[in-house]
């Protein structure tokens, strides 16, 4: 191992990144808005619900109908509508999430002990979005019911019922962020490792320089140590920048090993660099590079667990997953931040990544050297 | 404007293109993939979620309550476990993600109208999943109790009584209640931004790394020709990604185009010739590739993948976000494609979407023409 | 096979083929210690190859070579560290300083880290370059360029420096200068391989081997080629001859 020549090409290899100041910024920088973009967009928490009401009662009972849905916190009627043509025309822009249309004998029917039933239409655009509310909107509902029934039948009211008493495993306060902060971190410290490497291989190529550095006595698995060692520190850096950003801007605690986290990331950076080296030997120019990095980067990042939940995958996808390096950076991640568990519950992930680091980077390698000779 | 001229650069940037084989490719299998995963993979729906029961009362009123449970299209009572010490094996492993004990008395405290506590553990790992899981249970609780008060009243001896308000809830849009109805379409947005705007990011960018655009600022060339020849191959494939993806859409989902077909020609053609714009803008003013790569990746892709509505709902983020989103073409395109796969609305609706896109195209089409001219074309 | 003591470069019936393609058709040459060597050709001939070969890039076909005491097939890394290289195209870091590039190249050949200030500078000095050590070498105009070429291929103190067309696109003057470099570097013992279209430089080397469709047609010094390729032409020119060699086949 000729480590001057290493240092060398390693200190080259900085100079060139580093001497454009928009790439420093790039390389520091974005990393900081793709947390900050990340970490506030992916929120599927229902906040209001906007709904229009067509009222043809105009009943104490409708009244208090709509007092109940606006009573919830979530619930607000935007729109009270005399005009069935406004009530489509407001659901058709997304205007508002639902209508509700009370009928005429609303409070006849009720009183006499009937149901009365009202129409709601629901925009189903979002599915998920969609189911969430209609179970939101049975449950005021039911409240409403069993108010009315009450009041309609007052007696001793104390009837068997349920209550759930809801407890929530791992992260009790459902905090989205919690949950996506460690997974950005991941996406991207991969996006910068496979990208940069491949790019970095492919400038020589097309820079010309290769023809030079051929002629020297410079070994192929040099150079290629040449090339992952900065982007490697590059990454690791990242990883601090990122870090920061999670633990001070969104609070993410950090209950776990340091240490570990930045251990099982050069572990899953094998991977990454290789598929880097990899993407730099079936590329010839740097806009094939690129294509080829999305074309890995994308199914990785979807199918990692990160925001699609990995259960709810069909059976085939779910076995691809467990070639996924980002699905158990993902899990050590979460597992170090979130629950600080150590190395003795994440060492399948810690094992698997470096089984699958190594086959991957190995296999570039023995690719590379072919292309080289 | 010099047609010959213009038909030249043209020609040259489809050799480059078709020469370019790999690219090429990469251009259509990207698109491809994407609608396969985001097809076959990708659910954000919540339902069938995994139930395990621990049922210490076994009562009739137990009972009625897990079947009842189960019947909900939402949960599935996957085992009924006899202690709870294996509740941890069956989440940790994420065989179940809801964990129910129903308490030795239940039976007889509904009955002595007493108050019935349930102990329940949801799987938090997935905040999103968890927080729907919560919000489906609360529902089925409540639908529970009415019924429970509903017979209640009826042993008191009002037989008659039925439940006061049934909601009929009719979904409009989207009525199978499926993902993917509106996942697919959304792809759609994020193929563009791919193909028209990463591509191009990177095509004038190498003409000044290369050192040809010396060479073609020299020529009688102008700004116009350039950026319309660079554009115009671009398009194409664009437009050809489109064509190829709604087909697979259709194909292999079933997802159709409700609107009128020729609303969504136009209104892509707008959304391409942003992104194009956008990544030639990209290109000129970073003029090396390394950079235009990353920078395509964050002013491109990302905004069309996280704000415009795709599958991130704009109106849960902070303020500050929902600014931005305006200014990001995809917001509107992801509304028209929206309005023409789910909604089937006409011009009125799509309208002013579609001049926001218009102004945008113009906007960053006088840019493009203005950097360009600057540099000496 | 083995050189001669006074040779540096001896090859015997080497051969490259490419699937059915022969780019080199079991050529027989040698080159003395010190000696000019002018290998000339038009393109496609067979030169490109035969360099490559040379410096250890590419393996024949077949046959054996020895370069700087080593077997071109077995010994190519022993080849490298003993060889400098300029090719044709520019292919040093644009974006880096001369300064930065002569350090990397250093590593490169590994130079001990102890002899590095007095090589850069011997080097920055030799090629003139010392005043704009620190400027990107995309900035310096062509002509400098290649001297830092030169330079990056000297710095390690090669027996054999091989030059392919090292003065395409450069002034007469600085054509001039560099031919005068050369000649110091060969009395000083370095041998020089140097491929060219000039005629009037190959007049500069001692001795001249001339490739066509992978074979050689002419081989001597620059006096006895011009004899031999235009006998009834008294006053004929090297151009005179490269051109109608290339215009006969070789037997």
């Amino acid at each position: 191992m000729n480590w001057p020549r290493i240092r060398e090409l390693v200190r080259k290899e900085f100079i060139q990144l580093l001497r454009d100041k928009r790439n420093r910024a790039v390389l520091f920088v974005a990393p900081i808005i793709q947390m900050l973009v990340f970490g506030y967009v992916v929120n599927y928490d229902i906040r209001t619900i906007r709904v229009a009401v067509i009222d043809y009662s105009r009943t104490v009972e409708s009244r208090k109908l709509m007092d109940a849905f606006e009573g919830s916190r979530i619930f607000s009627i935007t729109h009270y509508l005399n005009d069935e043509k406004k009530f489509e025309d407001l659901l058709i822009r997304g205007s508002v999430d639902m209508g509700i249309k009370i009928p005429q004998d609303f409070a006849s029917v009720i009183r006499r002990g009937q149901t009365a039933p009202l129409q709601i239409v629901a925009d189903g655009s979002m599915s998920n979005m969609a189911s969430l509310r209609m179970a939101y909107t049975t449950s005021v509902l039911e409240q409403f019911n069993r108010g009315m029934l009450r009041e309609l039948y007052p007696q001793q009211m104390k009837y068997g019922r349920i209550d759930m008493r809801i407890r929530t495993w791992y992260n009790p306060n459902l905090e989205s962020q919690h949950f996506f902060v460690p997974g950005i971190v991941a996406f991207v410290i991969m996006l910068i490792s496979l990208l940069l490497t491949s790019i970095a291989i492919i400038r020589e190529k097309e820079a010309g320089t290769m023809e030079q550095i051929i002629v020297t006595p410079l070994k192929s698995y040099e150079f290629i140590l040449g090339k992952t060692i900065p982007y490697t520190i590059i990454s690791l850096l990242q990883l601090i920048v990122v870090i920061i950003v999670a633990t001070y801007w969104f609070e993410i605690p950090l209950v776990g090993s340091v240490s570990l986290l930045f251990f099982s990331a050069c572990l899953f950076l094998l991977s990454t660099l290789g598929i880097g080296l990899f993407i730099s030997t079936i590329s010839r120019t740097q806009q094939q590079a690129m294509m080829m990095t999305f074309f890995f980067i994308l199914p990785f990042f979807m199918l990692s667990g990160f925001v699609f939940p990995i259960a709810n995958m069909p059976e085939v996808v779910q076995w691809l997953s467990y070639l996924n390096p980002l699905r158990y950076f993902l899990v050590i991640l979460r597992g170090i931040f979130l629950k600080g568990v150590g190395l003795d519950v994440l060492w399948p992930q810690c094992l698997s990544l470096a089984i699958l680091g190594t086959v991957v980077f190995w296999g570039a390698i023995v690719r590379f050297k072919k292309r080289l000779d | 404007m010099n047609s010959l001229r213009l038909k030249a650069i043209v020609q040259k940037e489809f050799y480059h293109l078709i020469r370019d084989y790999r690219s090429l490719y990469l251009a259509f299998a990207i698109p491809l993939i994407l609608i396969i995963l985001f097809g076959y993979a990708l659910s954000l729906d919540v339902d069938h979620i995994k139930t395990v029961v621990i049922d210490y009362d076994k009562s009739w009123q137990s009972r009625d309550f897990t079947t009842k449970l189960n019947a909900s299209p939402y949960f599935d009572v996957v085992a009924e476990l006899d202690s709870s010490r294996q509740v941890a094996d069956y989440i940790d492993h994420d065989r179940a993600s809801v964990a129910i004990h129903i308490p030795p008395d239940f039976m007889k405290n509904v009955r002595a109208d007493r108050e019935a506590q349930m102990q329940i553990i949801i799987d938090g790992s997935d905040p999103i999943f968890a927080g729907a899981v919560r919000g489906y249970l609360t529902a089925f609780a409540e639908l529970y109790n009415s019924k429970l008060l509903l017979s209640f009243l009826n042993r008191q001896g009002q037989a008659t009584i039925k439940t006061p308000v049934e909601g009929r809830i009719r979904i409009w849009f989207n009525e199978d209640l499926e993902s993917r109805n509106f996942i697919i379409p959304g792809i759609i947005a994020i193929i563009i931004m791919i193909v028209g705007a990463m591509l191009t990011s990177l095509v004038i960018a190498r003409e000044y790394e290369d050192g040809t655009m010396e060479t073609i600022k020299s020529l009688p060339v102008h700004a116009g020709e350039l950026l319309l020849g660079k554009s115009i191959p671009y398009f194409f494939i664009g437009l050809a990604n489109v064509l190829i993806a709604m087909l697979l859409g259709q194909l292999l989902f079933g997802i159709v185009l409700k609107g009128n077909f020729w609303l969504m020609l136009i209104a892509t053609s707008l959304y391409l010739i942003c992104a194009l714009s956008l990544g030639l803008f990209i290109s000129s003013v970073t003029k090396s590739q390394l950079i235009a790569n990353q920078a395509a990746i964050m002013f491109t892709y990302l905004p069309s993948l996280l704000l415009s509505n795709f599958v991130f709902p704009i109106i849960n983020m902070p303020q500050a976000l929902q600014w931005i989103t305006y200014v990001v073409p995809a917001r509107y395109y992801i509304d028209i494609l929206v309005g023409l796969y789910l909604r089937d609305t006409g011009l009125t609706y799509l309208g002013p979407n579609m001049i926001v896109l218009g102004v945008m195209c113009v906007v960053m089409t006088g840019l493009n023409y203005v950097l360009l001219k600057k540099e000496g074309l | 096979m083995t050189l001669s003591p006074s040779e540096s470069i001896s090859v015997s019936q080497l051969e490259k083929k490419f699937g059915k393609f022969v780019a080199v058709n079991k050529i027989t040459f040698s080159v003395k210690k010190g000696e000019i060597f002018g290998f000339l050709g038009s393109n496609g001939s067979g030169k490109s190859t035969t360099i490559r070969m040379l410096c250890g890039i590419i393996t024949p076909t077949s046959g054996t070579g020895m370069v700087a005491g080593y077997d071109i097939t077995t010994q190519t890394e022993e080849i490298k560290q003993s060889i400098g290289y300029m090719s044709q195209k520019f292919s040093l870091y644009e974006d880096l300083t001369p300064y930065e590039n002569v350090r990397f190249y250093l590593g490169i050949y590994n130079v001990p880290q102890d002899q590095w200030p007095q090589r850069i500078d011997w080097i920055l000095n030799m090629t003139h370059l010392q005043d704009v050590r620190h400027r990107l070498t995309r900035e310096l105009p062509p002509g400098w360029r290649q001297r830092l070429a030169l330079g990056c291929a000297l710095l390690h103190r090669p027996q054999i420096l091989f030059l392919d067309e090292p003065t395409s696109g450069v002034d007469p003057v600085t054509r001039q200068h560099f031919w005068s470099f050369i000649r110091r570097l060969a009395a000083d013992g370095v041998t020089v391989f140097v491929t060219t279209h000039y005629m009037d430089e190959a007049l500069f080397c001692e001795r001249l081997v001339m490739i066509n469709a992978g074979s050689i047609v002419a081989s001597g010094s620059p006096s006895e080629i011009i004899a031999q390729a235009c006998p009834d032409k008294p006053d004929a020119d090297l151009n005179d001859a490269f051109v109608s060699l290339m215009k006969r086949m070789p037997d």
